[in-house]
């Protein structure tokens, strides 16, 4: 088989699960403000919902990040893939896990775990997908041609361990019968926050921790601050999973344990984003955001900052009482995925697409009103999330409102947050439309340029 | 700077990520319910699912009724007024209220209301009229229609047989039963759940 067969496979099939996941979230919007809109069974809000998550996170997310790790890993290593046949079964049998899932979803099939609704048999076959993904990396990083591993491959290491931990523990231990109640919400929360922290974090990271300097073509600022990133992040992030509990029915020594370790991730985060906006002050000025890449890297690592920033205060008991259980939440949780970890993705396929197929990237000026769309209605997104979310919040505390008036309250919220989520389907639109002429179309042979 | 040996060695690399997540991972998942026993056992009798609540809380799980009401009153005061009955507060929801759900669904976002205490507080045929259309409840509540006709974002779950929203209604009418709390006029506490 070709090199980067796999890659290329993996990297087009997520794109499928980006257009139809975001979609799904733009059919959700609607439903707040009409919910009698799509009124079908399959399509409940409760049932696309759960839909929406699992195909923009594991779909889009987790098989994008496979392929452009199966790209990265043996540019690093200076060797190929161990195993592209391999690589590609990973990919075929993933899909018929995501669709599969996706259909069982929306037929009313789903445990009852966040982000885990995935149902058996499906739940068993990511985890084969996963360790035929865990043999494919260990066997480049064994076969490799250099002596030192770069920060990349210590993270994508961290990602393929720590997520069989987690994703296993969300999905096959909580649904064992002797977990119940809160033992099992528990579990749930530690799957909940790791399967963004260990699952999609180090990914990210790792696909920034390449793409930045190579964009650039300036050497990573610190070598110190990627150790401390690094083994800051794998101690403490495991700790947090019960803040999503704070005034709640479990053990309140256990919320506190979460809130102190939420705020220490503080450190492995300034880290991190030190490193890259390091990288990029490294760089002369007029090189910096030449291109969509560097501008969706630059935007994705602000973004990341910020939601880390927001996880620490939301687990301070006080702020918490305004911030929990409302549309705060959903902001929080779009700005890490949406935010971070998907800009980080697209600045990647931008950059490893065109490498793979030896064409140059259909039009360059076509990713920069991508970027620009997506950045500042991603803007209005989260910040309408959350404002909605404060007063949300505020009204709660203030008892002489019923539950309903303050739901009606939020109409103009929900409004903002529809048309500024549409925008963001258009800006997807452009991204694949920018990808598949690169692929299919006008685009030119790429010729001169190291690959 | 010298570069430290995991750099260079896989199995190092591996081991110390796996050693140094396990510590957390251990602290936070398998310790808790050693040190808290009412994470799966209770000190008090504990409401068991007959059949019909069972399969209604299967048809809350299918429908995903958790991503827009939770099932805990937090430990304040806002909650405990807000999703009391009739000037009670609801009693603040314990650990061990859970141990005998087989499916949690303490959830975390409150499009709707907090249903953690909600059995008993409305009749079962109010239940029946609001799952078959949220905004439009028919002559018996005619009252609530102007209020929910506006506001009310829940999905009319009018594909559900009888037999489903029964079961539904019969598992809805079991949550915060575990503790009495609800008074009736001359004090005594009620235990009408089955209405």
């Amino acid at each position: 088989m070709r090199p980067n067969t796999a890659s290329k496979l993996l990297i087009i099939c997520s794109l499928f699960y980006l257009i139809i996941g975001v979609s799904l979230g733009f059919v959700t919007a609607m439903k707040l403000l009409w919910p009698t809109v799509g009124e079908i069974e399959i399509l409940t809000f409760g049932r696309i919902r759960s839909v929406h998550t699992n195909l923009v996170m594991f779909g889009w997310l987790l098989q994008a990040g496979m392929g452009l790790i199966f790209f990265i890993l043996p540019k690093l290593l200076h060797n190929k893939l161990f195993s592209e046949k391999l690589g590609v079964a990973t990919c075929v049998l993933f899909n018929i896990a995501t669709l599969g899932s996706a259909l069982f979803i929306f037929a009313g099939k789903m445990k009852n775990i966040e982000y885990g609704e995935i149902p058996i048999p499906f739940d068993y076959l990511t985890v084969v997908c996963w360790i035929m993904f865990a043999i494919n990396v260990f066997g480049t990083v064994i076969n490799r041609n250099v002596k030192y591993l770069y920060v990349s491959v210590w993270y994508i290491i961290g990602t393929v361990i720590w997520t069989s931990f987690v994703y296993i523990t969300g999905n096959i231990i909580t649904q064992l019968p002797f977990i119940t109640g809160i033992n099992q919400a528990n579990l749930t929360w530690f799957y909940v926050h790791n399967a963004v922290g260990l699952i999609f974090t180090p990914m990210g990271v790792a696909i920034a921790y390449y793409i930045i300097p190579k964009s650039l073509n300036t050497p990573l600022h610190s070598h110190k601050l990627s150790l401390i990133g690094f083994w800051v992040i794998s101690f403490v992030y495991v700790w947090t999973g019960a803040h999503h509990m704070i005034h709640g029915p479990i053990s309140y020594w256990l919320q506190t344990v979460a809130i102190l370790f939420s705020w220490s991730l503080i450190i492995p985060v300034v880290a991190v984003i030190t490193n890259f906006l390091g990288t990029y002050l490294a760089t002369a000025k007029d090189k910096r955001y030449l291109g969509p890449i560097p501008k969706f890297m630059y935007m994705g690592t602000i973004f990341y900052l910020l939601t880390c920033l927001q996880g620490p205060f939301q687990a301070i008991r006080t702020v918490n009482i305004i911030t929990s259980k409302n549309d705060w939440v959903v902001g929080h949780a779009h700005m890490a995925l949406l935010g971070a970890f998907t800009f980080f993705a697209v600045g990647g396929i931008y950059h490893v697409l065109p490498r793979i197929i030896g064409r140059k990237l259909y039009s360059e000026k076509l990713g920069n009103i991508q970027f620009w769309i997506m950045t500042l209605a991603s803007i209005l997104f989260f910040g309408i999330l959350w404002v909605g979310g404060v007063v949300q919040g505020y009204f709660w505390h203030n008892l002489n409102g019923t539950f309903l008036e303050i739901l009606k309250m939020m109409k103009p919220y929900h409004t903002i947050r529809f048309v500024s989520g549409s925008l963001l389907v258009v800006g997807i639109i452009i991204f694949l439309y920018n990808i598949m002429e690169t692929l299919w179309g006008k685009a030119q042979e790429l010729k001169d340029v190291e690959v | 700077m010298k570069k430290p040996a995991f750099e260079k060695n896989l199995f190092l690399l591996g081991m110390g990520a796996f050693l140094v997540f396990s510590v957390g991972a251990i602290l936070t998942t398998i310790i808790p319910p050693l040190v808290d026993h009412t994470f799966y056992q209770s000190p008090y009798p504990v409401h068991t699912y007959t059949a019909s609540e069972l399969n209604g809380m299967k048809i809350y799980q299918a429908n995903g009724c958790v991503y827009c009401h939770t099932q805990q009153i937090r430990n304040l005061k806002e909650d405990q007024v807000r999703f009391g009955w009739r000037l009670v507060e609801a009693p603040v929801s314990q650990s061990w209220e859970y141990v005998n759900d087989r499916w949690h669904f303490l959830g975390t976002k409150r499009t709707g209301p907090d249903l953690a205490r909600v059995g008993g507080k409305y009749a079962s045929s109010w239940h029946w009229a609001h799952f078959k259309d949220p905004r439009n409840m028919g002559e018996k509540y005619q009252t609530q229609n102007n209020r929910f006709q506006e506001a009310s974002l829940m999905p009319n779950f009018y594909f559900l047989s009888d037999g489903q929203i029964k079961d539904l209604t019969a598992y809805l009418q079991t949550l915060g039963r575990n503790m009495n709390w609800r008074k009736g006029q001359s004090g005594e506490y009620l235990n009408d759940y089955e209405n």
